[in-house]
């Protein structure tokens, strides 16, 4: 895992027990780096997400397997208005932002076990994409679309049992044992 | 998601054709990308996408052109613009041209995700409605004889009065307009269907061989004849026997025929022992027998006999209306026979394949369509593809006068009509009484025909 910014520690190692859980696969954390400034977008002051995931493709992953960059800052993709996270399908790379996550569906402050739980849950639904996992149509399955917050926090923490069996099979394919 | 689609985004701007393309990879679908108008025609050509996601802003060929293009070449295409905001106008636009939907630019993912869903529901109302109209053309086909015209809608009723009585028939029409397929309806229908369906094509066996094969023969009966052989008009005992160019056969062979017809009895070449036989004789020919008989080159009193049910198939250049109902029909025989992934007739072609007057009739039509599919490099086969038709008879005559040009093509439209002068007068743009004029000026008169039913 790469932390950006100011990201919290605890968040990093949330996501990275979860991905040991789930994943069955050890998340070492990588050293810091700052925010990427070269992504701010000036007009729509977001982050380009497109542009930290290529950056983050070219840095070296001292053989990691797959990299989830963490960061604290709002992240587009040129046609949406926002993304929680982006990865390609079956890409090296992932990114995952709090930025979203802090606040409630109400508008209100979120508490920071929930902001953690979210984190989890965009980390994983992520990172399966990077197994190849595509969109299911399950609502109580984690590979499920969630474009809002109320969603997110409806989607469960686990696989269905299609995505479960689906991901067993990637991860074997990867020389992974779940 | 379980319904998965082939979707083609179509932008200049690369950094949205590849925001959409890994978006829409992340649902499973199979996605593919285009940074023009022209390019995303040339992929349609070569395979079928069922949704487009087009940018209305494009240099060269807009949205809305190709919009417009896809509409008319693919209409089953399932297009969405994107646009940017300010741009409402030419949204409304699209949506007036054929688009399924809008998004503007930038979108909520949940947007996104809804639109998918609403296709997904068009696409599943779509495959309903394939059905419901390939449960619709089980109405328009008849036994695999295709057609809605009302010539071929009286033919389809009439099939089922007449294979109930067990006289004879004649079919007339000309060469490849199905004579064989309307008997074999005609056969499957009547109660000898379980029987035998003999066919013969009398234009095709020289009379001594002709002679043998219906009626059979006894061993040594002629140099050859090693065996006792049973002939046809004794295998289809309680069937059908379909004699097709029958006003081929020769004079003797007539009186033959007619007195198996009239005894029931058949006596095998070299044996002297009538055998009883029982079946139904339908006969076919793209003669006019009935004018052979009155200049005495065919018996009259055979074809009195042949003739007790008289049917006529019309031509196709008289039914022209199915035509598209006849090319959608053979391009997915061919396509299937052939693997090869064709499944579209262009605008244009569609209108040759219509003003083409088709000389050899449905058989012409289908060879035409299995030439031009089997040669075809793309899904859509185009005017070029047909290049190979031979021009019609107005196409090969010299410069003629507007007014020759009129009476032909009014004398033309109403053969397609069937001679419904409302339904003509609808196509050439005028009025009912004006038509009746115009008929009075040319002399323009409906050929004699012959009606199905008894003479």
């Amino acid at each position: 895992m790469v932390p950006f910014g100011e990201v919290p520690e605890v968040a990093l190692k949330v996501i990275a027990a979860h991905v040991l859980g789930y994943f069955n696969l050890d998340a070492g954390i990588l050293p810091r780096l700052k925010s990427p400034a070269y992504a701010f977008d000036v007009n729509r002051h977001q982050y380009n997400a497109a542009t930290i995931l290529k950056d983050l493709g070219s840095m070296p992953s001292h053989d990691y397997v797959k990299v989830i960059g963490l960061l604290d800052v709002d992240l587009f993709v040129p046609i949406l208005t926002h993304v929680f996270g982006e990865a390609k399908l079956g890409g090296k790379c992932a990114v995952i932002s709090l930025h979203r996550l802090k606040t409630d569906s109400d508008g209100s402050k979120a508490s920071e076990s929930l902001i953690l739980e979210r984190a989890a849950k965009v980390a994983l639904h992520e990172l399966g994409h990077l197994f190849d996992l595509v969109h299911c149509m399950d609502r109580r399955c984690l590979m499920h679309f969630s474009g809002g917050l109320q969603e997110l926090d409806e989607t469960p923490l686990y696989f269905c049992r299609y995505c479960s069996k689906s991901l067993e099979d990637k991860l074997h394919r990867h020389g992974i044992d779940v | 998601m379980d319904e998965k689609m082939s979707i083609m985004i179509v932008d200049d701007e690369m950094i949205v054709r590849e925001s959409l393309y890994h978006w829409f990879k992340k649902y499973g679908h199979v996605v593919e990308t285009a940074s023009s108008g022209h390019e995303a025609l040339e992929k349609l050509e070569k395979l079928p996408f069922e949704v487009l996601f087009v940018d209305i802003k494009m240099p060269v060929m807009n949205g809305i052109e190709l919009l417009g293009k896809v509409k008319e070449e693919y209409p089953d295409t399932i297009v969405i613009i994107i646009t940017a905001y300010g741009s409402i106008d030419t949204a409304v636009k699209a949506m007036k041209t054929g688009a399924s939907d809008y998004l503007l630019k930038p979108f909520e993912p949940d947007q996104l995700s809804l639109m998918l869903e609403k296709i997904a529901s068009q696409r599943r109302l779509a495959s309903e409605y394939q059905y419901m109209k390939g449960q619709l053309e089980a109405i328009t086909r008849f036994d695999n004889i295709i057609g809605e015209s009302p010539s071929m809608q009286a033919m389809f009723d009439l099939i089922p009065e007449i294979a109930q009585s067990d006289s004879s028939v004649l079919i007339t029409g000309e060469t490849g307009t199905g004579k064989e397929l309307v008997a074999k309806a005609i056969h499957a229908r009547s109660p000898r269907s379980n029987g035998p369906f003999v066919a013969i094509n009398c234009g095709a066996i020289p009379d001594t061989l002709l002679e043998s094969e219906l009626f059979g023969h006894q061993k040594g009966a002629f140099t050859g004849a090693v065996h006792a052989r049973k002939g046809f008009l004794e295998v289809v005992t309680g069937g059908t026997l379909f004699l097709d160019e029958i006003g081929e056969i020769s004079p003797k062979m007539q009186i033959d025929l007619l007195r198996v017809l009239e005894d029931k009895k058949v006596t095998r070449i070299g044996d002297r022992q009538p055998i009883d036989v029982d079946f139904r004789l339908i006969c076919a020919t793209r003669r006019d027998l009935e004018k052979d008989a009155a200049a005495g080159t065919f018996r009259e009193d055979f074809f009195y006999r042949i003739n007790v049910i008289a049917f006529h198939v019309a031509p196709l250049r008289k039914r022209k209306g199915d035509i598209p109902l006849l090319v959608d029909h053979f391009l997915n025989k061919y396509s299937h026979e052939t693997t090869k992934q064709v499944d579209h007739v262009r605008r244009d072609a569609m209108e040759l394949l219509k003003r083409y007057d088709w000389p050899g009739n449905v058989r012409e039509l289908e060879n035409a369509i299995e030439r031009a599919v089997v040669l075809s490099r793309s899904r859509t086969l185009g005017i070029d593809d047909f290049s190979f038709l031979r021009p019609s008879r107005t196409q090969l005559s010299g410069p003629r006068s507007l007014q020759e040009m009129e009476k032909d093509h009014i004398e033309q439209t109403l053969e397609e009509c069937d001679w419904n002068v409302t339904g003509a007068a609808k196509i050439l743009g005028i009025n009912r009484v004006t038509l009746h004029k115009m008929i009075k000026r040319y002399n323009l008169q409906r050929p004699q025909e012959q009606v199905p039913g008894m003479p």
